[in-house]
């Protein structure tokens, strides 16, 4: 099999500047598929800069519209992930991901998990996307995409993975921060991203790519350091720090069939238990079945039965005493 | 080394868990100056350099940022500044080959409080103004100062408070806080130290007492009451780490400290915010008005 050629475009996009942006997205494919790359990937938001805050409106696109399908016109043969902010026909406003392929739009993920704490405040200013869906490609293996936050949440990795996903992709918009010089890399959020990423890859036996952009909005920098992991966890690719940069790394696809015959992690998967599990918590979570593992002040549910009060008085003479009023 | 060949005292405490990764620092820093003055259509910078610490690695980091051609320090000492502050700041000016612009503030605040000639704009009753009225005109003085060179020499103004000092309010109101943007704001006095001693700020400037010299013998240490790196420690664990009261008092730090530190922080909010806007209209700027800082046109050109 020939190796794919995979590119991660680690650039800084200017803030609220769609046509700058655009331009730099067509020089950097161009260049790209002049090095004969087969997966080309930009970061989330590539099209019009993070922190748009009420500018997200100003420079929203339809899934349809034309320059996203130039972008893929020109992209030839070469599979491509670009971001922007999406708006629906029903004008609520998503980070989106989109996979171009065969001069269109092949799939489209909406960024399912906003942060708004900390730092971010993305939840004021976006609807989250309610789907998950990996996607076939013409790489001829299955695309899983997911923007930033969703891969702080377990479920997106495992259920793009059990969707088909081969390659994970993951575009961010990573603000660094804690440059307590304990960590390796300088960076609290380099050191915590690196973990996940390579957790991921061996967890789905799946390859993993992460593009992040760097540069500045406002008061935040972003750190870069895009990576591209092998399904058994090595990373193959490591970008640097802060540099902008179109960054290339040959992958052997077969690897994946290679990893997934010798830890079959994925064939031995339980869906069906997971299912149950999760149907049984969000029944109790919903106050519509008796919660076992409820915290002791919780009120019971209808029947609850006389071992779990037990169990609940229990924990108020233990733990839960200790915790302050 | 001394002349007797015995190593020099470091020239700092630097509490181990304050200590950054300095070579990040710079390169987050450098691009932040950068950008922010290339989506204000500049590109040149202008700064006070008081002699002390926080400017001067101010100084440096914007010289490191955009060469230090486009970089005026402006040096604006009141009659009772230590002399040694502007051969500090003299020095820094000879190590980075910035230009360098000295305008006495002194007729400007005695203009206004009086001197021994007679009474100012203020009239009798200023001539007794405490010591802290004083230093707060001085540091707007300055503050005009600077926005008029800004004008002159076409430079956005750098600011250099850190993030002690801004964390108990130790700052004047539209004085020294006022600037364009804050490279050094989220760095505690310990952090900037550890950053001035890795990018060459002279020995001088990193030994001595930091000082407003707002009057003479005036150090920050003294007025405070407590060591920045005794207070930078207990700044981290209660806004960075998000220790209670009850934790900090485990770990050692003395419960009357703690009160007065958090006093002090509680106190001061005011001055690290924009001030509140009524709320009367549809869409209000700072409420539900919200672009980013910089966005496209907000450049001069």
């Amino acid at each position: 099999m020939q190796p794919l050629r995979i590119a991660v475009a680690q650039i800084a996009p200017r803030l609220g500047l769609v046509e700058e942006n655009l331009a730099r997205h067509h020089d950097l494919l161009a260049e790209a598929r002049g090095r004969d790359a087969g997966l080309v990937v930009f970061p989330e938001l590539g099209l019009t800069g993070y922190l748009l805050q009420d500018l997200a409106a100003e420079v929203a696109m339809r899934a349809d519209d034309p320059r996203l399908h130039e972008l893929a016109a020109a992209a030839g043969d070469t599979t491509v992930v670009v971001s922007f902010v999406e708006e629906s026909t029903d004008h609520r406003l998503f980070i989106a991901a989109a996979l171009l392929e065969d001069g269109g739009v092949r799939h489209v993920h909406r960024k399912l998990y906003l942060p708004t704490y900390g730092l971010f405040d993305e939840r004021r200013f976006y609807a989250a996307g309610d789907t998950l869906r990996a996607s076939p490609s013409r790489m001829g293996v299955g695309v899983g995409l997911s923007v930033c936050e969703d891969f702080w949440h377990l479920s997106v990795p495992a259920l793009l993975a059990l969707d088909g996903a081969q390659i994970l992709v993951n575009v961010s918009a990573s603000p660094g921060r804690d440059l307590a010089s304990i960590h390796e890399t300088g960076l609290g959020t380099a050191v915590s991203w690196r973990q996940l990423l390579r957790t991921y890859a061996q967890l789905t036996t799946s390859f993993v790519v992460f593009c992040n952009r760097v540069g500045v909005d406002e008061t935040i920098s972003f750190w870069g350091g895009s990576e591209v992991i092998a399904p058994t966890g090595e990373a193959l690719l490591s970008a640097p720090l802060y540099d902008e940069g179109l960054f290339t790394v040959d992958v052997e696809l077969g690897d994946i069939r290679r990893e997934r015959i010798a830890l079959p992690l994925l064939r031995d998967e339980r869906p069906e238990l997971t299912m149950r599990e999760i149907d049984r918590i969000v029944a109790e979570r919903a106050g519509l079945a008796t919660d076992t593992t409820a915290e002791p002040d919780t009120p019971a549910g209808p029947g609850t039965p006389a071992v779990a009060g037990r169990a609940a008085a229990r924990r108020r003479d233990g733990l839960g005493a200790r915790r302050p009023a | 080394m001394t002349p007797d060949g015995a190593p020099l005292a470091p020239p700092f405490v630097l509490p181990e868990e304050l200590r950054i990764d300095g070579a990040v620092a710079r390169r987050v820093i450098a691009e932040f100056i950068r950008r922010q003055l290339a989506q204000a259509g500049f590109d040149r910078a202008v700064l006070g350099l008081s002699g002390g610490i926080d400017s001067a690695l101010v100084a440096y980091l914007t010289a490191e940022a955009i060469g230090a051609d486009r970089l005026l320090c402006v040096l604006m000492p009141y009659r009772t500044s230590s002399p040694a502050s502007v051969e500090d700041a003299e020095e820094v000016v000879r190590r980075l080959g910035c230009a360098r612009d000295l305008v006495e503030i002194t007729g400007m605040v005695d203009a206004y409080f009086g001197d021994h000639a007679g009474p100012g704009a203020a009239g009798e009753e200023a001539r007794d103004a405490t010591a802290l009225r004083r230093g707060n005109l001085m540091a707007r003085m300055r503050m005009a100062v600077l926005y008029d060179r800004s004008v002159t020499w076409g430079g956005l103004v750098v600011g250099t408070s850190n993030k002690t000092e801004a964390l108990i309010g130790y700052t004047t109101l539209f004085g020294d806080s006022a600037c364009a943007f804050a490279p050094i704001g989220d760095l505690y006095k310990s952090q900037v130290r550890q950053l001035a001693a890795e990018i060459g700020v002279p020995d001088a400037i990193l030994r001595k007492a930091p000082s407003a010299d707002l009057w003479p013998g005036q150090t920050d240490e003294a007025e405070a009451g407590f060591t920045y790196p005794e207070l930078d420690r207990l700044l981290q664990a209660m806004i960075d780490r998000r220790r209670t009261r009850e934790e900090l008092v485990a770990v050692g730090f003395a419960p009357e400290t703690i009160a007065r530190v958090e006093r002090l922080v509680a106190a001061s909010e005011f001055k690290r915010q924009v001030p509140p806007v009524a709320k009367l209209g549809p869409r209000t700027t700072g409420v539900d008005y919200l672009y980013p800082r910089r966005r496209p046109g907000s450049a001069r050109r």
